[in-house]
């Protein structure tokens, strides 16, 4: 790849793709329609295949290249595919009715995350001048915030996205970090995620033809 | 040729082989190949221990094998003495399982751990670095955990002892891995010379604690006071000749730890270490034989019998190193030499009696003292081996413990003229615990014959035992063969095992020296077995001879015996295991403490007829009840406790998860 981007250029691709990246996590809080919060994940694949790009682009790597192609066909196609596939059969029900913190407070939490994210970076990010170090707190943010979603949210399909965003979030820090994620372990944690969506999918039509609902808390009898 | 490697090599490749054989032999040929494989791995162990233990030396070094911390074999005297004992005791144990295992353990799962039991047991001797020590130990435990669960489909309580030996293994493993570890990060490397050299720049406090968590942990392996539990439940449901194993050969992997650890890498050490293992050694050897002597059930009777023993083998280690610490290495060293020999003679007679259990277990199906007798004249050759069996545990002149433990009582004995206030406090002490020991010993071992083999058969099962197959004989006469020579000529072994414990308590001068006759260095003291055996025999001919001659003079009249005109004498007027124990209950009744139940039931014309009469005895483990129950109920109040935190909401749990996290970033940002 013979293309070197210049240095501005570089940054404020990097720095558009992480803003995307925050803002996806933000609005999948904001947002209750299953619908929706699935097209915000999408997006977020997006910006996560934009920001592999322009890291390969920077540094030239073919391999690199190839990834962003996985991320892309991985978190913008098969993902939000399953899950919308998943919506579909899961009847009229499609609305974020009644999460366990109403979303005022989960837009409020997730300001409180993402310093948090920036707090405990501090000491990575003096550690490089580079501007991916720079950016790797906003990836830490939405790795806390993909827990979140997780935890508050009581419907299966978003907490699964929640669970995603905490994968999206993973891989950023990987990519950010420039530690090189070799490509097969790479190809190994997309099959890995693509293996939970499965799983999760088949648990969730479980739940409705069971319970007629698939919030989690119906699951409470599973105790010793 | 160095001999040691190749018997290492030939034990090696047999086990592993064995182990194969085990997986791929069809059922029909499968119990006597691996018979044949574990016991030519068992028999090169041997070659290997003996050849080590007249000074050849060999050593390995493979540190890219183990990931990390790499494998090192050094073969040593003391690491030699354990490998010879525990390849004697697999080869003869192998043969016997020929036949016992067709019984019902020849499933392909026993019979492939069982070769990696005996290669497990060879290794743990010979590791030389933390790490390889560590990982054989582990998988000694696994080996033999697995093999005790073989019979667990027939019998629930295998699954319970299964239990108690995996947790009470586990933490005792845990304690070692602890002790080592505090150790080792003192030192260099993991490697025990680099240990050995950095034994020296430990404090005082550092070095008692590392010695008290290999206590504890080699201890609970060798079935020490309190952390025995798991012995007489676990030993008791392993198929026989694993029990076998278990009891002549793993136990004494706990007092090599200890002899490893204390002696060889820490130096010696202050002198309270040897005050706590001889104190703790004489209390297992009295509670255990106590409970022994209540025991009805033979293999449990024969586990307890191991917690004793190895209480003897450690008042003579502690004795040793008490000796050692006062600078009296002669006596050091013959105290030690004691305890090995101990260690020897107890893996023979301990064989010899489970082998020939695990007979009596294979003919009737049962192990209940009270539910047999009468068993000689089915199995003569079972009942033979038993006898002798019983002989050598019951430290009686021609028997193999007598020997050891009258070297155990010289060198305590000697030891009190030149001692201080503590030591000559506790060395009465130890000798009467010996000397107690040994009483309570006799009367067990004499119930467990006589009430278990003589008399009259007191089940139909017992009535119809019939002999067992030749493999399981010729597995019994190899231990016998083993007991005798060790009565009657111990001088075959004692300059090896001299040799071994001069080495250890660091000393040039043999403790014991003499083929025939015993002589001890350096005091006085001389013993023969071999000519007080000729001499108790020629002294039993006589007293059969006088007695018949004089017997012969008024003409015999036969007659019936006397029954309270209550009819012919009946199996249910005989002794049982129970009533003989019966005096001895009353006796240590504050220690034992039964729990008896007596119903009368009177008819119902008048009160002074009886109908029927019902006993019950149990005799609860005291130190159990006591030592145990109180921390199984803490653990269980804190399960409770933490139920409290299990909701069953998913939520609640991913919420632990996130406010962990949360709180960790949080602590490490203030924190920095």
């Amino acid at each position: 790849m013979g293309v070197r981007v210049s240095d501005a250029l570089y940054v404020q691709l990097l720095n558009l793709a992480a803003g995307g990246l925050l803002l996806t996590a933000v609005l999948a809080l904001w947002r209750r329609e299953l619908s929706v919060i699935i097209r915000v994940f999408a997006v977020q694949g997006l910006a996560l295949a934009g920001l592999v790009g322009v890291l390969a682009a920077r540094e030239g790597s073919a391999e690199l290249v190839a990834v962003a192609v996985g991320v892309l066909v991985v978190r913008v196609g098969v993902l939000p595919w399953l899950l919308r596939r998943a919506l579909a059969t899961s009847g009229a029900d499609r609305r974020e009715t009644r999460p366990v913190v109403n979303v005022a407070s989960s837009l409020l939490a997730a300001a409180a995350l993402t310093l948090l994210a920036y707090a405990v970076s501090q000491p990575l990010v003096r550690l490089s001048p580079e501007p991916a170090i720079h950016a790797v707190p906003v990836a830490l943010a939405v790795v806390l915030i993909g827990f979140f979603v997780l935890v508050t949210r009581r419907r299966a399909l978003s907490q699964l996205v929640g669970f995603l965003l905490m994968d999206n979030g993973i891989t950023a820090v990987g990519f950010l970090t420039g530690a090189g994620i070799g490509l097969i372990v790479e190809v190994g944690v997309a099959l890995d995620v693509v293996l939970v969506v499965l799983v999760l999918q088949v648990l969730t039509g479980r739940m409705r033809e069971t319970f007629g609902a698939t919030d989690l808390d119906d699951l409470r009898e599973l105790r010793d | 040729m160095n001999l040691v490697a190749l018997g290492l090599g030939a034990a090696a490749g047999a086990g592993v082989a064995s182990a194969l054989m085990g997986l791929l032999v069809p059922r029909p040929a499968r119990a006597a190949a691996v018979g044949l494989g574990s016991a030519v791995t068992g028999a090169a162990g041997v070659l290997a221990g003996i050849a080590a233990m007249t000074g050849q030396t060999w050593s390995m070094a493979a540190p890219e094998l183990l990931p990390i911390a790499g494998v090192f074999l050094e073969v040593d005297a003391l690491g030699g003495l354990f490998l010879a004992v525990a390849g004697a005791v697999a080869a003869v144990a192998a043969i016997y399982g020929i036949g016992y295992s067709r019984h019902h353990a020849d499933g392909r799962a026993p019979q492939a751990v069982l070769p990696l039991f005996v290669l497990t047991l060879l290794i743990v001797p010979i590791a030389a670095s933390v790490g390889t020590f560590l990982v054989c130990w582990e998988l000694m435990a696994l080996t033999s955990l697995l093999l005790v669960l073989t019979e667990h489909r027939r019998r629930a309580q295998v699954g319970e002892a299964g239990r108690w030996y995996a947790i009470m293994t586990h933490l005792g493993f845990m304690a070692i891995l602890i002790g080592l570890l505090v150790f080792t990060a003192q030192a260099a490397d993991d490697t025990f010379p680099a240990l050995r050299a950095a034994a020296a720049t430990l404090s005082p406090a550092v070095a008692g604690l590392v010695f008290l968590m290999i206590l504890v942990g080699f201890g609970s392996k060798a079935g020490v006071l309190p952390l025995h539990a798991w012995l007489p439940r676990a030993h008791p449901e392993a198929p026989s000749h694993v029990s076998a194993l278990m009891s002549a050969a793993m136990v004494n992997a706990g007092v090599y730890g200890i002899v490893r650890v204390g002696f060889d890498l820490l130096g010696g050490g202050a002198r309270w270490w040897w005050l706590v293992v001889l104190l703790l050694g004489a209390l297992s050897a009295v509670y255990g034989i106590l409970q022994a002597a209540m025991s009805t059930d033979v293999k449990r009777l024969l586990g307890y019998s191991t917690t004793e023993n190895m209480g003897l083998v450690l008042v003579g280690v502690g004795a040793s190193g008490l000796f050692a610490s006062a600078g009296n290495t002669v006596l050091a060293a013959l105290a030690m030499a004691a305890a090995l020999l101990h260690v020897c003679n107890h893996a023979a007679f301990k064989t010899l009696l489970f082998l020939a259990a695990g007979s009596v277990l294979h003919a009737t199906g049962s192990r209940d003292l009270d539910a047999l007798g009468g068993l000689r004249r089915g199995m003569p050759a079972t009942t033979a081996a038993f006898g002798l069996g019983a002989l050598a545990a019951s430290a009686l002149p021609p028997g193999t413990a007598f020997v050891s433990e009258w070297l155990l009582l010289q060198s305590l004995i000697q030891g009190l003229p030149n001692a201080g206030i503590a030591t000559s406090i506790v060395l009465p002490v130890a000798v009467a615990a010996v000397a107690l020991t040994a009483g309570l010993a006799v009367a067990t071992f004499v119930k467990a014959f006589g009430v278990g083999f003589l008399a009259r058969p007191r089940s139909d099962a017992a009535a119809n035992a019939a002999e067992s197959p030749a493999t399981m004989l010729a597995g019994m006469g190899l231990a016998g063969v083993a007991c005798v020579a060790l009565a009657l000529v111990p001088g075959l072994a004692l300059p090896l095992i001299g040799r071994v414990a001069g080495g250890i308590a660091g000393t040039q001068t043999a403790p014991a020296t003499g083929a025939l006759t015993i002589e001890l260095a350096e005091v006085t003291g001389t013993l023969s077995p071999f000519l007080l055996t000729v001499a108790l025999l020629a002294a039993a001919v006589l007293v059969v001879v006088a007695l018949r001659v004089a017997a012969a003079r008024p003409r015999r009249q036969e007659a019936r015996l006397w029954d309270c005109g209550a009819g012919p004498m009946s199996a249910r007027m005989e002794y049982t295991a129970t009533s003989f124990a019966e005096p001895l209950q009353r006796v240590f009744d504050n220690v034992v403490q039964p729990v008896q139940d007596v119903d009368v039931t009177h008819y119902q014309e008048s009160r002074y007829l009886v109908q029927a009469v019902e006993y019950r005895r149990q005799i609860p483990d005291r130190i159990e009840r006591r030592f145990y129950e109180p921390v199984l109920l803490a653990v269980a109040r804190w399960g409770r406790a933490g139920r409290r935190l299990a909701t069953g909401s998913v939520h609640r749990y991913l919420g632990y998860g996130f406010y962990t996290l949360c709180a960790l970033l949080i602590a490490l940002v203030v924190m920095r």
